[in-house]
């Protein structure tokens, strides 16, 4: 008997830390301090707002739209937190950087004043969406269909969550299906590079093919 | 009643709703503030109470009685927390809290839960029975007299928790502090779908020609909103495309600056023919509904904001917004997705001409605006916000809940 994949989704109420930075020197002191739920909120689950704005975390967007220091901006940018299995790495990449910065640059202006940053934490609430897949046909199906916070807890979320940077789509191929060149060929998907409607496409792409090759071989 | 927005919501949300439901089957959740008509609380409460029975929570909602007196006080002390000078001496802080004792004395304060809506009603806490008090306020605490919010907020020592809108309406408290942002109905009379029919009687109504471009704004009278800034925003465009302008508001009662700012806007708008200032009596959901329907561009270009919703009522409506960069509007507008953040009357005329000029823009923005209000700002999130808070509250310790 497959056990099957049973599709959950996450949401995330925000709780205000009273932390804020007015200037990129307060917002160093307080990224250095903060909690890791903190670092955690700002930078993964910026991902969950499906990458609408011009940078890739609340950092880069504020210092490129506030301080309008675009060269930092970039920098902070293009750090991919999933290449971190700490918060405590990825928040020593972001000093290192912001250091770095102040060593080769004039000390930025502080932002305008109703332009703060405000430092929030997240409480998440897990749920079963009510969706159930016993094979690799009904899991195509339902990724086509499941809300983009179900794909967003099983693509992006499970890498911190299982800590092994897997997601468990691939997971569940893998260990139950035992399609370890499908389960690879999702792992091969760049979290970092897309939005959630965008990986819904690369898997719907890659599954749908596995799904016509296991139809096509069928003996008649 | 909560399966009416089955297709509308997002799924998730209503499933989540459905499952707190089912641990809070049974049980208490009160609700107090101090109207049960006119203004956004009490508006959305009137929509909130019966979605909170329908999934099985006994919930009831209170509302505190003053004076004129009381009244006055409590007008007051919303202007200081908002940033207004005001003076209030120690009678009116007794005043103020002996109407909520008066008040406790005729409450059923016994529930579960207790959810006191902004200052006036603060003080019951004095005379909690049971459960979990969480004050919920929505107003802007940002720039508040300080001797004024210090003293509201030692109120607040005493509650399990407080929810506000935006992070920076937060002050730093010894209690958590939840962030939610406020809602609209997608099935009040303000957001329902409406017939062409119904469109095309309200602009009869006001002899506005349906087949032109129309740049609407809806807000008070007031400078904060810059109407005079939206109409020379109006005059950069005119140069180029043809077009109206609609701004509609209703006036004021309490805003005794209200009327000198609605002249300063006729005189400023010369009697151009093209520009329709539309004074609304208070209950006008249905026409400026249909305002907004009829609409090409919506404008919100306020130079200070609490939170704006009238941004989301228009994105629901399928419109793109280019909005100021104040308050909650950059929650709402995502620059260059769901609309354009504007800072000038020239922003908003060139951010105008680029939707005039460019139709399919137009309706991709106004779709991604819908798509994103239905996303973040239904009313069935704020529901699924303050029973997530109650589980939080009752769950203490931890970050993750699984449910």
């Amino acid at each position: 008997m497959v056990k099957p994949f049973e599709f959950k989704q996450c949401i995330n109420i925000l709780k205000s830390t009273g932390e804020k930075a007015i200037s990129l020197r307060e917002l160093r002191k307080q990224i250095a301090s903060v909690s890791d739920v903190t670092i955690f909120h700002h930078t993964y689950q910026y991902f969950m707002k499906g990458h609408i704005l011009e940078y890739t975390n609340d950092f880069a967007q504020w210092i490129g739209e506030n301080l309008e220091e675009a060269a930092l901006s970039e920098q902070i940018a293009n750090i991919d937190p999933y290449e971190y299995s700490q918060i405590s790495e990825l928040r020593e990449k972001l000093l290192n950087v912001i250091d770095e910065y102040f060593d080769n640059f004039p000390e930025p202006r502080d932002t305008l004043p109703g332009s703060e940053f405000y430092f929030v934490e997240t409480i998440t609430l897990i749920f079963p969406s009510g969706v159930k897949a016993k094979n690799l046909a009904e899991f195509l199906i339902a990724i086509r269909y499941i809300d983009a916070a179900s794909i967003y807890y099983h693509f992006y979320e499970a890498r911190i969550r299982l800590g092994s940077g897997a997601d468990d789509f691939s997971k569940w191929i893998k260990d139950t299906l035992g399609k370890n060149e499908l389960a690879e060929n999702i792992m091969g998907i760049d979290p970092f590079m897309h939005n959630i409607e965008g990986i819904r496409e690369h898997l719907e792409e890659i599954i749908e093919e596995e799904v016509k090759k296991e139809m096509e071989s069928m003996e008649i | 009643m909560i399966d009416e927005y089955h297709g509308i919501a997002p799924k998730g949300d209503l499933l989540l709703i459905h499952k707190l439901g089912e641990k809070f089957n049974g049980r208490s959740f009160l609700h107090i503030n101090s109207t049960r008509q006119g203004g956004g609380v009490a508006e959305i409460l009137q929509r909130m109470i019966p979605l909170l029975r329908d999934i099985g929570i006994n919930t009831r909602w209170e509302v505190l009685k003053g004076d004129s007196r009381f009244y006055d006080i409590t007008k007051k002390i919303h202007n200081a927390l908002q940033g207004n000078p005001e003076k209030i001496t120690d009678d009116m802080w007794d005043y103020h809290y002996e109407i909520n004792r008066k008040n406790s004395e005729e409450l059923d304060l016994e529930a579960d839960t207790v959810l006191i809506h902004d200052p006036q009603p603060l003080p019951l806490i004095k005379f909690r029975k049971n459960g979990n008090w969480i004050w919920r306020c929505h107003i802007d605490l940002s720039n508040p007299e300080i001797g004024v919010c210090e003293r509201m907020l030692k109120y607040c020592a005493n509650y399990e928790s407080a929810i506000f809108s935006m992070p920076n309406f937060a002050r730093a408290m010894k209690i958590s502090e939840f962030i939610i942002p406020p809602s609209i109905d997608p099935l009040s009379e303000k957001n329902r779908e409406l017939s062409d029919v119904e469109i095309r009687e309200t602009l009869e109504k006001f002899d506005i020609p349906p087949d032109r471009p129309i740049i609407l704004q809806v807000s008070r009278f007031d400078r904060f909103k810059d109407p005079v800034g939206v109409i020379k925003a109006y005059r950069m465009v005119k140069k180029y495309n043809d077009c109206i302008l609609i701004l509609a508001g209703s006036p004021a009662t309490d805003d005794p600056e209200g009327e000198t700012v609605l002249n300063e806007v006729r005189e400023f708008a010369e009697n151009d023919p093209d520009i329709y200032i539309l004074l609304l009596p208070p209950f006008s959901d249905r026409d400026i509904n249909a305002l907004q329907r009829a609409a090409t561009v919506v404008l919100q270009k306020s130079l200070k904001e609490g939170f704006g919703l009238t941004v989301s009522e228009a994105m629901w409506k399928g419109k793109p917004v280019i909005g100021g960069a104040t308050g909650g509007i950059p929650l709402q507008i995502a620059h260059r997705f769901t609309g354009f953040l504007v800072r000038t009357p020239e922003g908003a005329a060139f951010r105008t001409r680029q939707f005039l000029n460019n139709p399919v823009m137009l309706k991709r923005m106004g779709e991604n605006g819908r798509e994103y209000v239905r996303n973040n700002f239904l009313i069935t999130r704020q529901v699924r916000d303050y029973l997530s808070v109650w589980y939080a509250i009752e769950n203490k310790d931890d970050t993750v809940f699984e449910i």
